[in-house]
């Protein structure tokens, strides 16, 4: 039992070098050693589930024997608790899920040995990083994890800004990764220890001002890897060139290491989250985060550029609750990190599939999608529907329960800055679902162009991961409160009891940490819903069951030909459309035809990035000022780091005690 | 027993038969009422009645750019949605599902009606055409712009409840709750605990006038119906519907009217006496002046928006409203 995290971490490692071997001479022999490695890891951590989540123990192992002495760890640990473990089988899942679809989706690319051992070194940095009971291989693995995300990025190096996307990400992210190793410097030379859970011990007792500045950078650090504002470009920039099952793995996975870092930060090493200005640090950067980045991913014109913005903003309700410092907030945040991780997964590999099978992720260009791929059009909705907090799926129960955390947290403290943060995440809720419709209406659904026509459903092999995550999606949204006795409370009362934590690593002894409980302040109880549904849907079909309607499938008049004629696309306020719109639509191909009944000369051209145009004309000079501020320059990107870095050292200077 | 007794909840009363004959009374009540209002003699009361079942007997057309699944289920999801929906509501002091294990609270309702609404889009964009295209977008915009104040209202009412309660249960028992809430079953009880109903309360004023504006436009009703606005854009998001599919979407509209007057009377005019066909009575009685106050006046004085005044109107003026009301409750007067 003791040895499974360890042997979990090194199924990963060994796999990538036993790949970079054995997946020279044949690619099956490689893919079945990849597909090994990513099962036993999973495997060995859902072997950890019983006795963890429901027996509310916790796992330490020691390297090389060197348990701690009188009271004082020397050696190197790692320590599974309910919430590392939480993370490490988000991780699991999202490996095995990724690594599948690789296996179809990578298949016509060259070196994809390089490929498959780097994502296995990837993996297994994360899965380091979330077990580790040690500050500084938590710094070696964020290194090893940047640094093969990194070259992950740019795997496609052909693509046109591959390299460009990966080097910004490489020069901000080491920016984080030195922030977090400064932070470790500090914290060490303070309390001459390494081990997270003495830091835990000491910390609370020798705050001075460097430990508070400690506490600022690996803030910073972590901020960095979870892509917060004002890091968020650097996400976007990654994620369009990324290959998509990579893209799950930046989204899905590196955020939740960031997600990870803040909680252990706040609620395990510091135990400050119960000091008013720590929330509002970590809430206030949440609140930030969704809400512009869900702003900006209404004016994206690719489809994964779009998916990445939206991926920042669901990370920024994670951090928003957890914020709230309260076992509801833990829980909720907890929740929806493991539901992001599964619709953006999701909806990455939608993206993935259309891409693979149409060639293009222009939202401007594609359309009618649904016709050629009925299938991911499903799987789509059901991914749009769980980010968008549609009932029944996951994220409505995760938002709900963020709702409530914030709504409860204002009441309790009186602070009308929760009601706020409140107000924020309820918005974004609807910003988000906008965007997603705009993602339906210009890839799935509206007209087709003619050289779509041709499109082919996605392959099993892409196809099935996606179920997996689609139903997971569903069954956790329908489930949510078994989900919730069963995973979130005793993973938030791990992150809680810290005392437990000590004491387990410190003095060996088994000390069993208790899941939390709240009180909800409303009801939803999707099972009854659900059965109402249905009951409903089958008495409207009976009513009208009585007779038959007469269905007939339309013809236009006289079949309008596919090939319109050159007129130029002009967008609902009568301007031609300018930007990239117009580059990337020829006018001998624009994607609408004119309307069967109206006069052929006569467009509607309503492409994707015209959609909304009331909301967008009314904040024009918001748009204006972001599209300014996300100037795509590295010295910018870096420049915002060090100036979010400054301010939050101050602010922790003047704040924090 | 309690089987049946639930079945007669959920198909007749206050479920199914009941929201349906409530809907075609309101619509064929607001439809007479714009006539007499604009000197016509208007239309017979069961007009919204007849309307559904002509539609019904007609041709069901499919595009053949349209994606037919989608196209054909979509209306039938939003109808048998908003019809759940419905079910939520406490209809004079009972509802389908009653006390605190309630199936769904405020949040809920707010996603559920969302939820109706995306059916919409969903439909219209599964059809291929431009028109619901335009429909469709314009619709996305209607629901960001009445989302913001929705919600704020959401918020105070709340607050002022749960802190009611709070003080209530402090007196009683003893013991302190939560100081809010968004349970709609505990926003009832403490109206009928005080015997008051919310919008007595002062600070609570603006938050109803405010929800008073956002009913039309989270309804799509006349001078807020954008997405429809058949003389721009053909009926918008209904461009491409006919028969049966139509009737139905038609059909959501008019019990979306219904569930929105009764959320207003449920949040803010709750009132309870011991006798329960008085209740249902008042509750009637209430939803219809709801229905005239908020629909019927402004569909018969007023000329449709367009699209940015609607957005600018919602996040301006009436967003202003309800963040007073919520400020207010918030300082505790």
């Amino acid at each position: 039992m003791e040895n499974l995290p360890i042997l979990s971490i090194m199924a990963l490692f060994m796999g990538a070098f036993l790949n970079s071997l054995v997946g020279r001479r044949s690619r099956a022999a490689g893919n079945a050693v990849v597909l090994i490695a990513m099962g036993a890891a999973f495997c060995m951590m859902a072997a950890l589930v019983p006795a963890v989540f429901f027996g509310g123990q916790t796992i330490c192992y020691w390297l090389g024997g060197w348990a701690p002495d009188g009271g004082w760890a020397y050696g190197i640990g790692l320590e599974v608790d309910a919430l590392s473990l939480f993370f490490g089988l988000i991780v699991t899942i999202a490996v095995l899920v990724s690594g599948i679809y690789s296996f179809t989706y990578m298949k016509e690319d060259d070196s994809q040995v390089n490929f498959y051992t780097l994502f296995l070194m990837l993996s297994g940095s994360v899965l380091g990083l979330v077990l580790s009971g040690d500050l500084f291989n938590v710094f070696v693995m964020v290194e090893i994890m940047t640094f093969s995300a990194v070259a992950l990025t740019a795997f496609r190096n052909e693509y046109e800004g591959a390299l460009e996307g990966a080097f910004k990400y490489l020069v901000v992210g080491s920016i984080g990764s030195t922030c977090i190793l400064v932070g470790t410097i500090l914290v060490y030379a303070n309390l001459h220890t390494l081990n997270m859970a003495q830091i835990a011990a000491l910390a609370p007792a020798n705050m001075n001002m460097t430990m508070v500045a400690a506490f600022a950078f690996l803030f910073v650090g972590f901020a960095t890897k979870a892509f917060l504002f004002p890091f968020q470009p650097l996400a976007a920039d990654a994620h369009a060139v990324a290959p998509a099952s990579i893209s799950l793995m930046i989204s899905g996975v590196l955020t939740k290491c960031g997600v990870y870092g803040i909680i252990r930060l706040c609620y395990g090493l510091f135990q400050n989250m119960d000091e008013r200005s720590v929330g509002y640090l970590v809430t206030g950067f949440g609140m930030v985060t969704m809400f512009i980045c869900v702003t900006m991913a209404f004016n994206q014109h690719n489809f994964k550029r779009l998916l990445a913005f939206h991926s920042i903003s669901q990370v920024g309700y994670v951090i928003t609750a957890i914020g709230a410092g309260t076992a509801m907030g833990l829980s909720a945040g907890l929740f929806h990190a493991v539901n992001h991780t599964l619709f953006k997964g999701l909806l990455f590999l939608v993206a993935g599939a259309v891409q693979h099978q149409s060639g293009s992720l222009d939202l401007d260009d594609l359309g009618g999608l649904s016709k050629n791929m009925p299938r991911t059009t499903v799987l789509f909705l059901i991914g749009a529907a769980s980010i968008s907090g549609l009932p029944p799926f996951n994220g409505f129960a995760s938002k709900w329960m963020i709702y409530q955390a914030l709504f409860e947290k204002a009441a309790q403290s009186g602070d009308f800055f929760y009601v706020l943060a409140c107000l924020t995440a309820l918005i974004t809720s609807v910003l988000t679902l906008a965007s997603f419709i705009k993602v339906a209406q210009s890839v799935f659904f509206g007209q087709r162009r003619a050289k779509y026509a041709q499109v082919k459903e996605s392959p099993l092999g892409m196809r099935l991961p996606m179920w997996v995550l689609a139903a997971l999606c569903a069954l956790l949204g329908i489930f949510y409160r078994a989900f919730a006795a069963g995973f979130l409370n005793p993973a938030a009362g791990a992150a809680l009891g810290v005392d437990a934590y000590i004491a387990n690593a410190l003095t060996g002894e088994s000390v069993l940490t208790e899941p939390v409980s709240y009180w909800a302040i409303g009801s939803w109880n999707p099972l009854v819903w659900l059965i109402l549904l249905v009951l409903a849907t089958c008495a409207v079909a009976l009513v009208s069951v009585t007779n038959k309607p007469r269905v007939r499938e339309a013809c236009a008049e006289g079949s309008v030909s596919q090939s319109a004629e050159s007129v130029v696309p002009v967008t609902m306020d009568g301007v031609p459309a300018g930007g990239s719109a117009s580059e990337s639509v020829p006018p001998e191909e624009a994607k609408y035809e004119p309307f069967f009944s109206g006069e052929e000369s006569e467009y509607s051209q309503v492409g994707g990035s015209d959609l909304f145009w009331g909301f967008k004309e009314n904040c024009r000079k918001y748009f204006a000022f972001w599209h300014k501020w996300h100037s795509g320059v590295v010295n910018d990107y870096a420049l915002y780091a060090v100036v979010c870095l400054a301010a939050v050292l101050l602010y922790c200077a003047a704040f924090v005690k | 027993m309690t089987v049946i007794l639930m079945l007669v909840k959920i198909f007749l009363f206050p479920g199914l038969l009941f929201t349906l004959l409530v809907s075609l009374w309101l619509a064929g009540i607001d439809r007479r009422l714009v006539a007499r209002m604009q000197r016509r003699v208007g239309p017979p009361l069961l007009q919204p009645w007849y309307d559904y079942l002509k539609c019904c007997g007609k041709e069901t057309i499919i595009p053949r750019k349209a994606n037919k699944r989608v196209f054909l289920a979509a209306p039938l999801l939003g109808l048998a949605s908003v019809l759940v929906t419905a079910m939520l509501l406490p209809v004079g002091g009972i509802s389908v599902f009653s006390g605190l294990t309630g199936a769904a609270d405020l949040v809920v309702i707010l996603y559920l009606l969302t939820f109706a609404s995306v059916t919409l889009i969903v439909g219209a964009a599964a059809s291929g055409s431009p028109f619901a295209g335009v429909g469709l977008s314009r619709e996305m915009v209607a629901m960001i712009s009445y989302e913001l104040p929705f919600v704020l209202v959401i918020l105070a009412v709340g607050r002022a409840a749960g802190q009611g309660l709070n003080e209530i249960s402090q007196i009683l028992l003893g013991a302190e709750g939560m100081g809010v809430t968004f349970s709609l079953a505990d926003i009832a009880a403490y109206q009928q605990l005080t015997g008051l109903p919310l919008i007595a309360r002062l600070s609570l004023i603006p938050a109803a006038i405010a929800m008073l504006f956002v009913i039309p436009c989270e309804v799509g009703q006349q001078p807020l119906d954008i997405d429809e606005a058949e003389t721009e854009i053909c009926e918008g998001v209904l461009a491409e519907y006919s028969g049966r599919p139509l009737a139905r979407f038609k059909l959501m509209h008019l019990i979306k009217m219904y569930v929105m007057s009764g959320l207003f009377v449920a949040m803010f005019l709750h009132i309870e006496t011991g006798i329960l066909v008085l209740n249902v009575l008042i509750y009637l009685v209430l939803c219809t002046l709801v229905t005239f106050v908020s629909m019927t006046v402004p569909h018969a004085i007023m000329a449709r928006l367009k699209v940015e005044q609607v957005f600018k109107f919602y996040w301006t003026f009436v967003t202003a409203l309800a963040l007073i009301s919520l400020i207010l409750v918030w300082c505790g007067v």
